[in-house]
């Protein structure tokens, strides 16, 4: 049996700061990383490899200068990561990325999991599952909060809106897991050594994948998009000191002012 | 399309829904159509709206109602599909998307329609609501998803009165969906937090169960309910929910955050409330940034204090 585990090279949203004055978002030097969803992702890869003694192996869209990011996930236990440089540079609509993944699955068949997170941290706008699922025709256990390998398929828990839901599906097939459902475990210096003896094998668009990238541009359905931060109006109003008690009638006070408290009548 | 565009809607949810109808009126004036595909065993005020399309179908399956819409889509050729943003929303949409070549964003806050291009802008939440991102689409189909309470129509919204063309409709789905094999509903809190006119809303500040006591008696005092971060719930299960960007929205007059350092995905449940307080013991916690109010203290020895002071001072909250 083969996984393959999808990784998003995220950014690390809780950096991104906003210009009060300008709404301008400040993304300049906010850090990228393997993003916390889809360590997850790599978790859940990892038992399941355990359970059936599969290969594993994670594609992750990326800078070729991101290598070194891929060391915890390959000490996790993943067997070699196939890193495709990244020619928009973070910056693909999320039509383009899957077209991007599809062939890279596709180049590694036969895969029999796919996995990957309901979301990524930094889009979060919860496509990539449900868009691979259409060009690769293959069922979708999606918001997996526990797999189990069963009959030859999978049986997966779904953490729905409103239940939970138990669904199978014979092989080949895909996952999405649910945020937090898979904590990644800690690795050791041995694990580390051994990732060290590990690949990372950087793929290009058009060598490796055979893509060309005006056609991806031109599958591109978005023409143009802008950003602005989301500034919040908040008074910001900090009381510190050592006076405990007169911290509380400041605050008191305040809610008082802000029409949250009355006093006695 | 062309120059009466039309807008197709679906969302399970009704309320969500009628929203999107709401939305939809309100871009297209007089002129377009809005369609709907209407939720199962749901009756539809079809002066509303001018198609619905009922099935008949049991099949509740994203694979189900992705191929229902692209069915609807086929009739109506619409220049905007619109879905409500639930879990299952976000598997039926991108689905759609792919399956008829069309653009497709999430969290949809906003979009225009123009009459005669059928050309789409959209503006929708990104990096967990801390931006937005204003989409201008090539021309051709889009979808999009919106969660409920994004796409505020006014209430007030005109809705001519229509007669809705109605048809049934029907779609093959093909077999690669999953089986369903068990389902067991969610446990909820009972705490109706959407009502709340406060919310005591606490974070890893607060280290252990036995600590909940000194809130309830902040939360007793200003008529709160309690809530709470994510890893609360999921790491330490001291309540079946929690509040922020996977979680709860509340809007309350009060949300005091109590050991919640405030980020983006958290804040965004609760940055509609009218006034925030919060207590931190760490004065660079970004929650001071959020807040109209904050205290640098340690939370256990300021919340007494403040429970003693509110008291000698005879406050209670305004609405009592
Ligand atoms: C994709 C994604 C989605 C997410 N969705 C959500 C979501 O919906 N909801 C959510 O809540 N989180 C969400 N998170 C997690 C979020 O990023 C934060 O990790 C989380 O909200 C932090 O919770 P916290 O504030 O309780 O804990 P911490 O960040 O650990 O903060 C604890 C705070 O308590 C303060 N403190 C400690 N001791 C004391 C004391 N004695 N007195 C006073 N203050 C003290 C500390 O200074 C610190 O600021 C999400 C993350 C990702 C990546």
């Amino acid at each position: 049996m083969n996984i393959v585990a999808l990784v998003k090279y995220s950014r690390d949203v809780t950096e991104i700061k906003v210009d009060p004055a300008t709404s301008e978002l400040r993304t300049a030097g906010v850090p990228e990383r393997v993003g916390l969803i889809d360590k997850n992702v790599v978790e859940a890869a990892v038992r399941l490899k355990e359970a059936t003694g599969a290969g594993l192996k994670v594609i992750a869209l990326a800078p070729a200068t991101a290598r070194d990011s891929f060391k915890d996930v390959l000490a996790m236990g993943v067997d070699e990561v196939v890193l495709i440089e990244d020619p928009f540079d973070g910056e693909a609509e999320a039509g383009i990325v899957v077209r991007l993944l599809e062939a890279a699955i596709r180049k590694l068949d036969p895969v029999d999991v796919v996995l990957c997170g309901f979301a990524s941290d930094d889009g979060y706008s919860f496509q990539v599952g449900p868009r691979l699922a259409e060009r690769l025709r293959r069922p979708l256990l999606a918001y997996a909060r526990g797999i189990t390998p069963e009959g030859g398929g999978l049986r997966v828990e779904q953490n729905l809106d409103d239940r939970m839901q138990t669904v199978t599906a014979p092989l080949p097939a895909l996952v999405s897991i649910d945020e937090e459902a898979f904590p990644p475990r800690r690795t050791t210096l041995m694990d580390a050594l051994k990732a060290k003896k590990k690949p990372v094998n950087v793929w290009g668009i058009e060598t490796e994948l055979g893509l060309s990238r005006a056609d991806l541009e031109s599958s591109a359905r978005i023409a143009d998009t802008r950003l602005t931060g989301v500034v919040v109006r908040r008074q910001q109003r900090v009381l510190k000191g050592q006076d405990l008690g007169a911290m509380a009638d400041e605050l008191i006070d305040a809610l008082e002012q802000a029409g949250v408290l009355k006093g006695a009548a | 399309m062309g120059d009466k565009p039309t807008i197709l809607i679906w969302s399970e949810h009704p309320a969500l829904a009628r929203e999107l109808v709401g939305a939809a009126r309100q871009a297209l004036g007089p002129g377009g159509d809005v369609a709907l595909l209407a939720p199962t065993g749901v009756a539809v005020d079809i002066r509303s709206v001018d198609v619905v399309f009922t099935t008949e179908s049991a099949d509740e399956s994203p694979e189900a109602w992705a191929a229902l819409l692209a069915a609807a889509v086929s009739q109506t050729e619409p220049a905007l599909v619109l879905v409500g943003a639930t879990k299952l929303g976000l598997q039926v949409a991108p689905r759609l998307a792919e399956r008829i070549g069309a653009g497709y964003a999430a969290w949809a806050t906003g979009f225009t329609l123009e009459a005669g291009t059928g050309a789409v802008a959209a503006r929708c939440s990104l990096y967990s609501g801390g931006a937005l991102a204003y989409h201008q689409f090539k021309p051709g189909r889009v979808v999009l998803t919106a969660a409920p309470g994004a796409l505020t129509a006014p209430a007030d919204a005109p809705s001519p009165e229509r007669i809705a063309r109605q048809s049934t409709l029907t779609a093959e789905v093909d077999g690669i969906a999953p089986t369903v094999i068990g389902v067991r509903p969610k446990a909820t809190s009972a705490a109706r937090l959407e009502e709340a006119h406060a919310v005591i809303d606490i974070g890893q500040g607060v280290k252990a169960e036995e600590d909940l006591a000194l809130i309830e008696s902040v939360a007793a005092l200003l008529d709160g309910q309690l809530a709470c971060t994510r890893p609360l719930s999921s790491d330490r299960d001291w309540f079946p929910e929690w509040l922020g960007l996977s979680g709860k929205k509340v809007a309350p007059e009060l949300s005091l955050l109590i050991g919640v350092s405030g980020a983006i995905q958290h804040i965004v449940g609760v940055r509609d409330s009218r006034v925030i307080a919060a207590v931190n013991n760490d004065e660079n916690a970004a929650i001071f940034a959020q807040a109209d109010v904050g205290v640098v203290a340690d939370l256990y020895a300021f919340l007494p204090v403040l429970v003693e002071r509110i008291k000698a001072r005879g406050m209670r909250p305004a609405w009592q």
